[in-house]
């Protein structure tokens, strides 16, 4: 069943004559539970295209669907309750509030979020639970990723949407965390979209869609994706 | 180019650029304006005082000098300038309710005055010279021809010249009128010969009367009485009435009394001019305007100085990589150091240009003839004048600021260019004290978040503090002072006066007399006279108010019923004996010490006095005259005699405080405004800080699908609790100030300090409504976060 839907999406940045087409013309369907990677070069596109999915920013032409609700022309806080409610964030830089201990961060979203998890045990799921009161500036760059996750997978969401997760991590950790990112996700049954330029991790997908210039350049799905264990790093 | 970069960069932190401007200007503004203002007071008034040679000491006599005392006083090694002098209050006839000072110099080398139009002083001149305000406001023109009632007689003279005199610089009545006012009081000049004149007609009318009295007729009783008349008689009756003396001398006063008791024989009273109502009150106003120029502008300058600080090392912070990417490029640190010191050194010169302007426009305010002091002094130049040490204060701020911004942007620049080009990293979050607390744990998210961020950014913190405290302070200084004089005047007008009218006797009056008018007028009365207590000149104040027509009130306002046991010290004298010691002081003009037990203290409006019962007076052989009667009826009802010198209604008193309210207003106005300017200026630029350190968060936050306003509030939440402990701190330090305010006044007025419920409903009010209004201003800007943007760099 499709949980994600794009029909001629573009995203057009104006700067006085110039014109800049971030997107252009995207279209596509994701189905749910899917371990999806949106692969590219820098200036491609990708993060607009996850921008728009995660209701961070709005389309200038086109429809977004995402389980059956078109978010393509919603206002200031209907996409505040849509984020809220429908996906769960996890960035390069972790993005967490540095004057919250690691269990308020994850509490934090239950402030938010109607059907949110336990937070402790989410903290538990990604093996913190010993650094429940420390601040995130007390963690290393893969703990506080790992909270991050807790976070995002704390609100329940439909979707996990993730932007270069492992892209402030050394390789062996960024292992470690693709293969908590991919086992929590499995365990809640969550569609994950990850953005990347990492090719690797693109084995790990059941789809694959690879963007160039603000257009999909090809979309595959792959029947037998590796485990992270499988990929040579 | 860096210049270029420069203004750029200015624009791009606009708000901070606008803001530390603006604090520099009101920092400056009021350092400059305050400290101006009591400089100009200080020179414009002392060069008037020199120019009309204003008298050192006044030499007072109830019985009068004769022209042999003068020449022993000028004798006196030491006095440069001696003359007898007459200042007396006179009602101007057919002109109800207006009456003058009349003065005389008599030989014009001491006690002068200032030309303004009209004839130059001639010591044989018959006519009147004039206070050119008071002939203004009146109407009245060179030319014109004045009546005026001397002791009983009345006596016409030709307005010849319009002038201002340093002696009426500050012209009041009396010592119970605080504000001049030149409608129904002024003052005017004549020459001795006028006075001669004046003088030979009310004896020859004297000699007339007792002739007819002894059975001649009228007519004969006149031309006798001219015939009759000798130089020995107009000796006599001149001498009574210069009961002055006015002398110019830079000898110590207790110098000056041996000297005079000396070459005379008795004591005399002898006034310094720093007991005369003119250079008492100018001088004070001086002083107050250093007392309030060592707070306000202080306060206002350190907030403006730790503004910058704190707004400097934020833009440097925000700089790092801009300043990474010149030291990459390989400009040398000194050329990055002079480029970024140009900011706070540009910011300090511009704002001291403007701080200049603002300064002159406050001193003008206050000090110029249109201006809130205009009907305060009555002096012909009103140039502006600037304390010397103002200059290297400003300097040194430039200085300062230019070195801020040096230090800050040093530390950014310390290690490689790739250090420098690494982007800011704030501090590490650690576990302050607070979180020990066992409440920490039950706040809610909105309140942890806040509490940390304070504790992360304490100089933020502090800072913002320091502008709501500094901002209800001056609020409650401002409105606290309001409600101290309104309280004042209540207490003058409704709880000390109920009289309506105060009649002022000729200082010889004798007791008969007085116990006459008294009764006819069913009055109560008061006698004043000087002391001195150990050498200390004060005010001995006699009471009998048994018909209640004037009260004595103590500390807390409340009328004094007085005891015959003791006397009274006023709140200014409470040093000299405690309650039940004895005190000792002896009346200037003889010889006698007295010793009383002190029974209590009393407030006492205007003079430093002992007060007691005309009973205790008596018991004690104190020998007094009556100086004033309080009656109950109007001014207009009490017939003219010899006996009076002239009249006072309460109402006009009171009326004469509406300028001076007025002043009160305008000062309390410029404090509030510049209360709500400081607060929104501090909180803005805080607020706005804090929301760019804080964007990144408040980017998650909306990314985590908090609402704006959700977000906004948690913003103003932190607002509110700042000035909830702001106002909690500005509350008693505004009462601190504004006590010390009050103890600095201490040596003019006893002052009760009163804050009215309004004035602490206003100052929480206006400052809980800046604070709110700033958060609003600052929580709008969240609407248009760039998640995407704040969210792209590394922490």
């Amino acid at each position: 069943m499709s949980i994600i839907q794009f029909e001629n999406v573009s995203r057009i940045y104006t700067s006085g004559d110039h014109e800049l087409r971030a997107l252009d013309g995207v279209s596509f369907t994701l189905d749910e539970g899917k371990f999806v990677v949106i692969l590219g070069p820098s200036g491609a596109g990708k993060s607009t295209l996850l921008n728009l999915l995660g209701g961070l920013d709005s389309p200038s032409e086109g429809t977004i669907t995402v389980s059956g609700a078109d978010i393509s022309k919603l206002s200031d806080n209907a996409l505040a309750d849509y984020r809220a409610s429908t996906v769960g964030f996890v960035f390069q830089f972790y993005n967490l509030i540095p004057t919250l201990t690691v269990y308020e961060n994850v509490r934090l979203v239950s402030e938010i979020s109607k059907g949110a998890l336990d937070a402790k045990d989410m903290i538990g799921r990604v093996g913190l639970l010993d650094h429940l009161n420390n601040f995130p500036s007390e963690l290393s760059g893969g703990e506080q990723q790992r909270i991050s996750i807790a976070r995002a997978l704390c609100k329940n969401p439909k979707i996990l949407l993730c932007d270069e997760p492992t892209g402030a991590l050394d390789s062996e950790t960024g292992v470690m965390v693709l293969k908590l990112l991919l086992d929590m996700a499995k365990n809640y049954g969550k569609t994950i979209v990850i953005v990347t330029h990492n090719q690797n991790i693109a084995k790990m997908a059941d789809v694959v869609i690879r963007v160039k210039n603000g257009k999909i350049r090809s979309m595959e799905e792959q029947e037998n994706p590796l485990s992270a264990d499988e990929v040579e790093w | 180019m860096l210049f270029r970069k420069l203004l750029r960069t200015a624009w791009s932190y606009k708000a901070q650029f606008i803001s530390m401007i603006l604090m520099m200007t009101l920092g400056i503004g009021i350092f400059l304006g305050f400290n101006m203002e009591w400089k100009t007071i200080e020179y414009d008034t002392s060069r008037f005082l020199e120019d009309t040679k204003y008298a050192d000491y006044r030499l007072y006599s109830e019985s009068g000098f004769t022209k042999g005392d003068l020449e022993k006083i000028a004798s006196i090694d030491g006095v440069n300038a001696a003359t007898r002098y007459l200042s007396v209050n006179l009602e101007i006839k057919g002109e109800s309710k207006k009456s003058l000072a009349l003065d005389v110099s008599e030989n014009y080398t001491v006690s002068t005055f200032a030309r303004m139009s009209g004839k130059d002083y001639d010591e044989k001149s018959d006519g009147i010279w004039l206070s050119d305000k008071f002939a203004k406001l009146n109407n009245i023109e060179i030319g014109d021809t004045l009546t005026l009632e001397f002791q009983g007689l009345d006596t016409q003279s030709e307005v010849i010249g319009l002038i201002k005199a340093g002696e009426h610089m500050i012209c009041v009545a009396d010592s119970n009128q605080l504000m001049p006012d030149f409608t129904t009081f002024g003052y005017a000049y004549i020459s001795p010969a006028k006075l001669n004149a004046i003088l030979r007609e009310k004896v020859q009318n004297n000699i007339a009367d007792e002739m007819q009295k002894a059975g001649v007729p009228a007519d004969m009783a006149r031309s006798q009485a001219k015939m009759a008349l000798t130089d020995e008689m107009l000796a006599e009756a001149a001498d009574k009435v210069f009961s002055q003396i006015n002398l110019r001398s830079d000898m110590e006063k207790s110098d000056l009394e041996d000297a005079v008791k000396d070459k005379l024989g008795r004591t005399i009273m002898v006034v310094p001019k720093d007991d005369h109502v003119v250079y008492k009150q100018a001088t004070g106003e001086a002083e107050e305007g250093k007392t309030m120029g060592s707070i306000l502008p202080v306060l206002f300058l350190a907030i403006a100085i730790l503004t910058m600080v704190t707004t400097m090392h934020r833009v440097a912070t925000k700089e790092k990589t801009q300043i990474g990417v010149l030291k990459a490029l390989g400009f040398k640190n000194r050329t990055i150091l002079l480029h970024y010191s140009f900011y706070g050194l540009f910011i300090g010169i511009v704002g001291s240009v403007l701080g200049a302007v603002l300064g002159l426009f406050v001193c003008k305010l206050v000090m110029s003839e249109n201006g809130m002091m205009g009907t305060y002094f009555d002096m012909p130049d009103w140039t502006a004048a600037t304390p010397a040490f103002c200059y290297p204060v400003i300097i040194g701020t430039v200085i300062l600021l230019a070195l801020i911004s040096f230090l800050s942007v040093r530390a950014q620049l310390k290690g490689t260019a790739a250090d420098a080009l690494r982007p800011y990293t704030p501090k590490k979050m650690k576990k302050s004290f607070l979180e020990k607390l066992p409440f920490f744990g039950k706040l809610n998210f909105a309140t942890k978040w806040n509490i940390r961020d304070l504790m992360r950014h304490k100089s933020r913190f502090a800072m913002t503090l320091v502008g709501i405290s500094g901002c209800v302070i001056l609020l409650v200084g401002g409105l606290g002072m309001r409600d101290t004089m309104s309280g004042f005047l209540d207490l003058l007008d409704n709880g000390i006066s109920h009289y309506a009218t105060k009649v002022n006797l000729v200082e010889n009056t004798s007791p008969e007399a007085a116990a006459t008018l008294i009764s006819a007028l069913d009055a109560d009365w008061e006698s004043y006279s000087g002391i001195s207590i150990d050498g200390y000149t004060a005010t001995l104040d006699i009471v009998h108010n048994s018909k209640g027509r004037f009260e004595v009130v103590d500390e807390d306002n409340k009328p004094i019923s007085l005891r015959n046991d003791g006397v009274y010290l006023c709140l200014r004298l409470a040093d000299k004996a405690k309650i039940g010691e004895y005190i000792a002081f002896s009346p200037y003009g003889g010889e006698e010490t007295y010793r009383v037990k002190v029974i209590g203290y009393n407030r006492s409006i205007m003079t430093e006095s002992i007060t007691m019962s005309d009973k205790l007076a008596n018991e004690l052989g104190i020998n007094y005259n009556v100086s004033a009667v309080y009656t109950e009826k109007e001014s207009g009802e009490i017939s003219s005699s010899e006996l009076i010198a002239g009249k006072q209604d309460k109402r006009q008193l009171m009326d004469s405080f509406a300028s001076f309210v007025q002043i009160m207003n305008t000062m309390v106005l410029i404090l509030v405004v510049a209360a709500v300017i400081l607060g929104i200026v501090v909180l803005y630029n805080l607020g706005v800080m804090s929301y760019v350190e804080r964007s990144r968060e408040l980017a998650t936050l909306k990314v985590l699908g908090f609402r704006s306003r959700k977000i906004g509030r948690l913003l103003i939440s932190q607002n509110i609790w700042l000035t909830v402990i702001g106002v909690i701190i500005g509350i008693p330090a505004g009462v601190v100030v504004l006590r010390w305010l009050l103890s600095a006044l201490a040596s003019e007025y006893e002052l009760k300090l009163i804050l009215g419920p309004m004035t602490y409903a206003v100052s929480i009010f206006l400052t809980f409504g800046v604070s709110l209004l700033v958060g609003w201003m600052v929580a709008r800007k969240n609407k248009k976060i760039d998640m995407v943007e704040a969210l792209k760099a590394a922490e």
